[in-house]
C-alpha cells in the first residue's frame, strides 16, 4: 500500500528522486569534523525562533502604551509564556553564536575559495538579514535599552548623503522613535524571518550544487565521499543534542544573562540610560563605530567591518588549499584576528575612557589591516611555502585539484 | 600552542569579570520559600507599599503561591483579590512630597545591575553623615528616606532585626520579579536530564552508523 502511494506521488512529483539526490545519495566528504555541524544547527535555531516567535506574537501587543505590559503578561500569566520568551531571547544569542562559529570555520579552512564564493556571499546576505531581524526584535519589549538602542542605531542613517534626515524619519515613521517605529519594527520583525528562509533555500541550492567543503580544502575523489544520510544526519543529530543541552541550561538556569537590566525599565524618552550598550553580538562592530572620531567615518567603518568578509575570495591569493590547516602564517593571522574581535567586543562593552578608545582604535586598525594586507601576506606565504617545499601530501592535493578543475573545464 | 590561546581567552574573561563590579555589594541569596516571602510581603506592606506599587503582582498571585488567605485579606483591605498591588499614593501627591514618583517595584530586582544583592545593599546602606544628614553608600542621590531606619539604629539586636526585614523584603521582591523561577528550575532539571539521555543514545546511533564505513 505504502509503495503504491509513493509510486502514485512519484508519477506526479519527484519525491523519491529528491530524497535520493539530496539525502541518501547526496555525496558528503567523509572527513568533516564537528565544526561542520554548525550549518545544520543554524537552520535548527532559525526554526526554533520562528516557532517560539509565532506563539509570542499571539500574546504580544505592538503598541507603545502596552507593549512592556504585554511582555510582563506573557512572563507571568500566559501558560509557559516565560518559557517561550526565554527560549526566544536565548535563541537570538544562540543564533549569533552558531552563525559566528559557522563563519569562523569557513574562514579558518578557507571554505570561501572557488567554487564556493556564492555560498559565502549568500551567507553574508543572511548575516545582514539576521542582524536586521535581531535589531528590530530588540525594540519590541519597549524597555529603556530597546528604545535608546533603536534611537542610536536609526540615528546612524543620518550619515546617508544628501537625504540623511529624511531617511531617519522614514525609518522611524516619526521624528523620534515612538509608537510608529514600534509597530513597523514588529511588522518587519515578523516578515524578515521569511526572507531569511528564502535566502537559506538559495544558500542550500548553491551548497547542493558545489557540495560541502572539507578540511583538506579540495574536492575529494568519489571514493572519499559518503551519503549525507545516514552518516551526517546521525552526526548532526548528536551535535544537536549537545547544543540543546547547552541551550536549555541557559534557558532554565541563566535566562537573565542575555537580558540587559536596563531593559526591565519601561522606555522613557526623557531619561537616557547611563551607557547604551548593544547586545553582545554587535559589540565588536559597535567598538569600531566608536573608534572613528567622525560620525560618518564611524558608520562607514562599521558597515565595512561587516561587509569586508565578502571580499575574502579576492583577498586570499594563496594557491594552497585547506586555509589554516596547511598554512602556518594564515593560521596565526586567524587566531590573532579572533583575539582582536574579543578585544573589540570588550572595548564596545565598557564605557569609553581614553585608554579603551586607544585600544579600540588599535584593534580597529588591526581588524582592517588583517584584511587589507592579506593579498600581500598570502602571496608571500605561498611563495615561501612552495620554496621551502611542501609535504608531498599537500602537493598531491593541489595536483588533484588541478586535475578536477581541468576535468570540469572539459565538461 | 592551543594552551596559549585558551589562557589568553581566560585572561580576557577575568578582565571582563573584574571590571563588571566596581562597588562592593553584599552578596545576597534570596530565600523564596513561602514563609520568607510571606514575612517579606508583611514588611513590604508596612514599610514600602505606602509609596511603591507592584503593578504586575496581583493579590491572587500571592494566594496561588501559597500565602495564607486571611493574611492576604488583611493586606488588600477593600481591593479585590484580582486587583494589582498598587499603592494608595497618587503620582501628584508623590511629586509634591518627594519631587518624583517612586518607581514601581515589580521588576526592581531585574531592573538593576547587581539585582537582589544591589537592592539589599541599598536598603541597608543608609548611614548618618557627620552633619547629621542621612545618605546612602550605594545610591547617594536617592530621594527615598531610610524606610527601615537602619541609619539611626545603634543597638546590635535592632540592627540585626532590620537586616532580617531587608532580607525578607528583597526575597519577596525577588519572587515578585520572577514568579515562575521555582517552576523554571525544577522543569529545567527534567528537560536537561532527558536531553542528556537522548544525546548519549544519539551518540551511540552515530557510532553504530559510522562503524559501517570501511577504510
Amino acid at each position: 500500500m505504502a509503495n503504491r502511494i509513493i509510486s502514485w506521488i512519484d508519477h506526479r512529483f519527484p519525491l523519491t528522486s529528491f530524497i535520493k539526490h539530496e539525502l541518501t545519495d547526496y555525496p558528503t566528504p567523509r572527513n568533516l569534523g564537528y565544526w561542520w555541524n554548525f550549518g545544520f544547527l543554524a537552520g535548527f535555531v532559525l526554526m526554533l525562533q520562528v516557532l517560539t516567535g509565532l506563539f509570542l506574537a499571539m500574546h504580544y501587543k505592538p503598541d507603545a502604551s502596552i507593549a512592556f505590559d504585554s511582555i510582563q503578561h506573557i512572563m507571568r500569566d500566559v501558560n509557559y509564556g516565560w518559557l517561550l520568551r526565554f527560549m526566544h531571547s536565548t535563541g537570538a544569542s544562540a543564533f549569533f553564536l552558531v552563525i559566528y562559529i559557522h563563519m569562523a570555520r569557513t574562514l579558518y579552512y578557507g571554505s570561501y575559495r572557488a567554487p564556493r564564493e556564492l555560498m559565502w556571499w549568500t551567507g553574508q546576505g543572511l548575516l545582514l538579514l539576521l542582524m536586521a531581524t535581531a535589531f528590530m526584535g530588540y525594540l519590541l519589549p519597549w524597555g529603556q535599552m530597546s528604545f535608546w538602542g533603536a534611537t542610536v542605531i536609526t540615528n546612524l542613517f543620518r550619515a546617508t548623503p544628501f537625504i540623511g534626515d529624511q531617511v531617519v524619519v522614514w525609518l522611524r515613521g516619526d521624528y523620534s522613535v515612538g509608537d510608529d517605529t514600534l509597530t513597523r519594527f514588529f511588522a518587519l520583525h515578523y516578515l524578515f524571518p521569511f526572507l531569511i528562509i528564502g535566502a537559506v533555500v538559495v544558500h542550500l541550492v548553491a551548497l547542493h550544487s558545489v557540495k560541502s567543503s572539507n578540511p583538506s580544502g579540495i574536492d575529494l575523489a568519489d571514493k572519499d565521499n559518503i551519503p549525507l544520510h545516514p552518516y551526517y544526519t546521525s552526526k548532526d543529530f548528536f551535535g544537536l543534542g549537545v547544543f540543546l543541552i547547552a541551550y536549555f541550561i541557559v534557558v532554565f538556569y541563566f535566562p537573565h544573562s542575555v537580558l540587559e537590566p536596563a531593559n526591565n525599565v519601561p522606555a522613557n524618552p526623557l531619561i537616557t540610560p547611563d551607557h547604551i550598550v548593544p547586545e553582545w553580538y554587535f559589540l565588536p562592530f559597535y567598538a569600531i563605530l566608536r573608534s572613528v572620531p567622525n560620525m560618518v567615518g564611524g558608520v562607514v567603518a562599521m558597515a565595512l567591518s561587516v561587509m569586508i568578509f565578502a571580499f575574502m575570495p579576492f583577498l586570499d591569493r594563496s594557491r594552497i588549499p585547506g586555509g589554516g590547516r596547511y598554512r602556518p602564517v594564515y593560521r596565526i593571522l586567524f587566531f590573532i584576528f579572533m583575539l582582536d574581535i574579543f578585544v573589540l567586543g570588550y572595548v564596545g562593552f565598557v564605557p569609553p575612557t581614553d585608554e579603551t578608545i586607544a585600544i579600540g582604535q588599535a584593534a580597529t586598525i588591526y581588524y582592517f589591516g588583517s584584511f587589507l594586507l592579506l593579498p600581500l601576506i598570502s602571496k608571500a606565504e605561498d611563495k615561501w611555502l612552495f620554496k621551502r617545499g611542501l609535504p608531498p601530501k599537500i602537493l598531491a592535493l593541489i595536483a588533484s585539484e588541478e586535475k578536477e578543475k581541468s576535468k570540469r573545464r572539459q565538461r | 600552542m592551543n594552551r596559549l590561546y585558551v589562557s589568553l581567552l581566560l585572561g580576557l574573561m577575568i578582565m571582563l569579570q573584574a571590571s563588571a563590579s566596581e562597588i562592593k555589594l553584599e552578596n545576597f541569596q534570596a530565600d523564596t520559600s513561602v514563609v520568607a516571602v510571606e514575612r517579606g510581603v508583611d514588611t513590604f506592606m508596612n514599610a514600602c507599599h505606602g509609596c511603591h506599587s507592584l503593578k504586575y503582582v496581583h493579590y491572587r498571585d500571592l494566594a496561588s503561591f501559597g500565602i495564607d488567605k486571611d493574611r492576604i485579606a488583611a493586606w488588600r483591605g477593600d481591593s479585590t483579590l484580582d486587583s494589582a498591588m498598587s499603592s494608595l499614593l497618587s503620582d501628584e501627591a508623590a511629586l509634591l512630597s518627594f519631587g518624583r514618583v517612586p518607581p514601581d517595584l515589580s521588576m526592581m530586582i531585574r531592573a538593576r545591575e547587581g539585582g537582589a544583592s544591589y537592592l539589599y545593599s541599598y536598603l541597608t546602606g543608609y548611614y548618618l553623615t557627620p552633619d547629621g544628614k542621612t545618605s546612602n553608600h550605594f545610591f547617594p542621590l536617592t530621594k527615598m528616606p531610610d524606610a527601615l531606619e537602619i541609619s539611626t539604629a545603634t543597638d546590635p539586636v535592632k540592627r540585626s532585626a532590620i537586616l532580617g526585614q531587608a532580607h525578607d523584603i528583597v526575597s519577596f521582591l525577588s519572587w515578585a520579579s520572577d514568579p515562575h523561577e521555582a517552576e523554571r528550575k525544577s522543569l529545567g532539571y527534567y528537560v536537561i536530564v532527558y536531553l542528556i539521555v537522548l544525546t548519549v543514545l544519539l551518540y551511540n546511533v552515530k557510532l553504530q552508523v559510522w562503524s559501517r564505513l570501511k577504510d
